[in-house]
């Protein structure tokens, strides 16, 4: 049996959901399942709007470097925060579910709504039961 | 495995990560020893620091064989075999 992880994926800034990410990048280069729950601003930045356009992103931290921050991905030669959700999704059993409640107050409250990566759109009881059964869990 | 066997290994793949930072070269390394089979040696450059002791720890949990790093200028290799 794989190992699994939980990520209760609150944030939908640019900085956290950037390490967000290279934490999945990681537990996909060790084959663990991955289950996402998104939250409030995280279904936010995976509406399909959102997902395609960074500049609509803030920084959680430090606001006025995000555009050194964004340079410097670019100069190491790091994704935009979405590939990584994507590249792991490549390499292992990663599920990206979105709380209807904060679709909703997105205005998304369907899956045409959002991202081609989210999987479903899912109540708060089936995070919970996920979450006691992971190995690891998460809050970003 | 000393510096002077790793240096003489004909690795059946070359990675070159040497262009990604952390998280990249562990991916690369992660896809590409999927296209080898047990037994073969693959060589991963890189030049992330953080790298050096990812990726052998990544392996060993995966059952591979990490035989070594050789320093190079600027960069480093690390040789492994498939599990």
């Amino acid at each position: 049996m794989p190992k699994r992880m939980t990520m209760a994926l609150f944030s939908g800034s640019i900085d956290k959901l950037t390490a967000a990410g290279v934490v999945l990048t990681g537990a996909a280069a060790d084959d663990m399942d991955v289950d996402i729950y998104v939250l409030l601003q995280g279904a936010r930045a995976f509406r399909k709007d959102v997902a395609a356009d960074a500049t609509k992103l803030e920084m959680a931290e430090n606001p006025q470097l995000k555009q050194e921050f964004l340079d410097s991905l670019k100069k190491l030669n790091v994704n935009p925060w979405l590939e990584f959700f994507r590249e792991a999704k490549e390499l292992t059993n990663v599920k990206i579910h979105v709380c209807g409640l904060a679709g909703k107050i997105w205005g998304a409250e369907k899956m045409e709504d959002f991202n081609e990566l989210v999987d479903d759109i899912v109540g708060i009881s089936e995070y919970i039961t996920a979450a006691q059964e992971s190995d690891v869990h998460l809050f970003i | 495995m000393s510096q002077e066997e790793l240096v003489a290994i004909q690795a059946d793949k070359v990675v070159d990560a040497r262009g990604t930072a952390c998280p990249g070269p562990l991916l690369a390394a992660k896809k590409a020893i999927a296209e080898i089979t047990s037994g073969q040696v693959m060589e991963v450059l890189s030049a992330d620091e953080g790298t050096k002791k990812d990726i052998p720890k990544w392996a060993t949990k995966k059952n591979h064989e990490y035989m070594g790093t050789v320093e190079e200028s600027g960069f480093f290799k690390i040789y492994l075999r498939k599990a």
